[in-house]
């Protein structure tokens, strides 16, 4: 209900136009098939569109990238257009419909299995075997998102992951002290706790529970920790509803519900200016929020761990990829050209050294003065860099994962809000899941 | 067009074309076209595209779109957010059409005299229609926050329990009532303003005159001669009302667990978070057709209850 688009009742109109919109709709089948026809054929001319959705200092390193590739290619020239990631396969969509696709998306990772069924993504499977790809510098978390059923559909265009990022002050006045390496969920849930201040506000860390992705995938880092999966390893059946899954549930409805140290964020907006405030001790998060913190003197701390378990202190990653679409034989060598120029590992370094985004390659992530430099420039990003050799599996890369993540969504936030026990709130959502993979 | 034309000339007579041409109809249909050709271009071709969809499985990225009968509109029967979706959507309905006009009704009241600073009062009335959607959003989810709100604030000051609100499957849908409610008390104020200014004097004089008080006045007078106003409101509001979806959005994103799912904002995350968009199609042309219901209705009981001056 948009205010500014104010609409009234157009019942009368329909039925007037329906008739004249028939013959029009067909009209513009036929418009729209030539269209596509002829973009198909591809021009040669050596221009590729790419539709990216960079802002600030990213924009403005692509925009240089850009201009340094055009520099050292000769008649080659690269068109970006910016779109907002979050709608960008809106308008894929539309563009598909119309035969009007750009040659190269940056598209999110958790699309990956549905960008998949577009005819007209390019299967990249054979160009990263080309010689001087070395497609396994790319983090296996990266690789995963990038390939669907075993073939790979983009090029890693961006990475980060969860670490916990706690207030310095505000551990030092509880007198308790930081968390270490080697820390456990155990530690973390008692440190919230005496973090947690009713008369001042204060809380011991924070969840986001608008029953989102973003719910999910903190969750899900959790169950990994815990020794668990989220699926069976054929992606079939359900598999959370496990003695991990269990501890994992019961770490945050303790601090939920039992001992309220955790603030619940429905709106995934207030937290980070809470943080900022010093109103909250810990907070498990990404990269991105780090610059959002100048207020506070922060240190960042990988996941803790589950005592007596194997999951160790893996955590979750969210990559992002760069697809190319089928406008021609010529268009997509061009755009392949530019891709693998992009993820080199000199554009690499250059990328996120300039940005702070965390290397996409191990080999830059691995030379010290990368992760050095980066740390100077946004104290705390070191660590998210080398957290990255902790990103061990990747969320289930397929069609049915958005359905899946809102039953789990729905299961979090139930136990977050003590409307339901853990093992119920288990076992129910994974009925719901096997329904859904059978579906 | 171009067929009547066609016709003409082959029953075989002479200067239809041009009488056709030269006609006031045609130079009418001439100006119109533009405006018809985008009308027909942004509005009924998706109309009727979704309506194609809604009998299709299609989640618009694969080529393959196998029709499938009526299988999305059976779904909606037996998908249990669906039925939730519905009924806060009415309650939603329910509360925030009577909820803007009265309150609009009492600040046009309110406005509609000559005091000092009117015009300062009617701009920040009508201010709340000129602020975009996700500062207000913004600012409820400040206002409402179960730790650091000021409404729990006042609550406490006056001795009433803390609430959790947006954290709150039981709360969280009246907080988006009131969001709307706030942000569109203008548009209602706006309407009943210039409807209180067309009602004349002389009227209100005479019922003076012959002993009513401001409040017989008002009932007697005012309100039935708002009656036009109110019909407008109350058929405006309800179409917006079954629509809504900004606040939703950007406050809770449908939760908690489902609490402030209304229709739109379940046909959205359909769509575009589970890329079913053949379901959400019949979603869509579903609540088509509770707005052309709800608004015949209105309509209908609306003549009866309206006073037009002739």
């Amino acid at each position: 209900m948009t205010k500014h688009r104010l609409r009234g009742p157009t019942a009368g109109l329909v039925t007037a136009l329906t008739a004249v919109a028939v013959a029009l709709a067909v009209a513009l089948a036929g418009c729209g098939s030539d269209a596509s026809g002829s973009s198909a054929a591809g021009s040669g001319s050596g221009t590729i569109q790419i539709w990216e959705g960079w802002t600030g200092a990213e924009a403005k390193t692509f925009a240089h990238m850009v201009s340094q590739y055009e520099a050292s290619h000769p008649g080659q020239k690269v068109e970006s257009l910016y779109v907002n990631n979050d709608n960008t396969l809106q308008k894929v969509l539309t563009a598909v419909r119309g035969g009007s696709t750009p040659d190269i998306a940056y598209l999110y990772g958790s699309w990956a299995p549905n960008v998949a069924e577009i005819p007209q993504v390019v299967n990249l499977t054979q160009v990263v075997k080309k010689p001087g790809v070395n497609w396994s510098d790319f983090w296996t978390g990266e690789r995963a998102v990038a390939t669907v059923n075993g073939k790979v559909i983009g090029i890693p265009a961006l990475v980060d992951n969860l670490a916990v990022v706690y207030n310095k002050t505000l551990f030092a006045k509880a007198h308790l002290p930081v968390p270490g390496p080697n820390w456990t969920w155990a530690q973390f849930v008692a440190d919230a706790k005496k973090l947690t201040v009713a008369s001042t506000k204060q809380f011991g860390t924070a969840y986001v529970t608008p029953g989102s992705e973003d719910t999910v995938w903190h969750w899900e880092a959790l169950l990994w920790e815990a020794g668990g999966s989220l699926l069976t390893a054929d992606n079939k059946k359900a598999a959370f509803d496990s003695a991990a899954g269990l501890a994992s549930l019961e770490t945050l409805r303790t601090m939920a519900v039992t001992d309220k140290s955790m603030y619940l964020d429905p709106a995934d907006s207030a937290y980070a200016n809470l943080f900022n405030s010093g109103k909250i001790g810990m907070l498990v998060t990404g990269p991105w929020d780090l610059s959002a913190f100048p207020n506070v003197k922060y240190g960042v701390q990988v996941m803790p761990s589950y005592a007596g378990t194997s999951g160790g202190h893996q955590t979750i990653s969210g990559p992002d990829n760069w697809v190319i679409f089928n406008n021609g034989a010529t268009q997509v060598t061009n755009a392949e050209q530019f891709l693998l120029w992009l993820t080199a590992p000199a554009q690499v370094k250059y990328f996120s050294l300039q940005t702070g985004d965390l290397p996409t390659r191990a080999s830059v992530a691995d030379q010290a003065s990368v992760a050095s430099r980066m740390n100077t420039a946004l104290p705390g990003v070191g660590t998210f860099v080398s957290n990255l050799a902790e990103v061990k599996q990747a969320r289930p890369q397929i069609t049915q994962y958005p359905k899946i993540s809102q039953i789990l969504g729905t299961m979090i936030v139930s136990v977050l809000l003590g409307q339901s026990q853990p093992q119920a709130a288990l076992a129910s959502a994974a009925q719901q899941v096997n329904a859904a993979l059978a579906g | 067009m171009a067929v009547s034309v066609a016709r003409a000339h082959q029953r075989g007579r002479p200067g239809a074309l041009r009488r056709a041409v030269g006609s006031e109809h045609f130079s009418g249909w001439a100006f119109v076209t533009p405006g018809v050709v985008i009308i027909l271009l942004f509005g009924a071709v998706p109309i009727i595209w979704s309506a194609v969809m809604s009998f299709q499985k299609n989640n618009l990225l694969s080529p393959s779109t196998p029709f499938v009968g009526t299988a999305n509109y059976r779904q909606m029967l037996h998908d249990p957010i669906v039925v939730q979706a519905i009924k806060h959507t009415l309650i939603y309905t329910a509360l925030f059409v009577p909820g803007t006009m009265i309150v609009g009704l009492f600040l046009a009241v309110a406005m509609n005299r000559k005091i000092r600073f009117i015009s300062f009062y009617r701009t920040a009335a009508y201010a709340t229609m000129a602020i975009s959607t996700i500062s207000e959003a913004i600012v409820f989810i400040w206002l409402f926050d179960p730790s650091y709100g000021v409404v729990n604030y006042f609550f406490s000051l006056i001795g009433l329990p803390q609430q959790q609100f947006l954290n709150s499957p039981s709360e969280a849908l009246y907080v988006i009532v009131a969001m709307t409610i706030w942000g569109w008390t203008g548009f209602s104020v706006v309407i009943y303003l210039a409807a209180l200014q067309g009602i004349p004097q002389t009227l209100l004089e005479a019922a003076s005159i012959d002993g009513a008080g401001p409040w017989r006045t008002f009932r007697r007078i005012t309100l039935p001669l708002l009656s036009p106003a109110s019909l407008f409101l109350a058929v405006w509001l309800t179409i917006n009302a079954l629509q809504l979806f900004d606040e939703v959005y950007l406050s809770t994103q449908g939760g908690p667990l489902n609490a402030t799912t209304v229709l739109v904002y379940y046909l959205y995350n359909q769509a575009f978070q589970q890329f079913n968009f053949g379901y959400a199609s019949a979603i869509a042309y579903f609540l088509f057709l509770v707005i052309i219901v709800v608004t015949v209705i209105q309509f209908r009981v609306g003549k009866r209850l309206t006073y037009y001056r002739s």
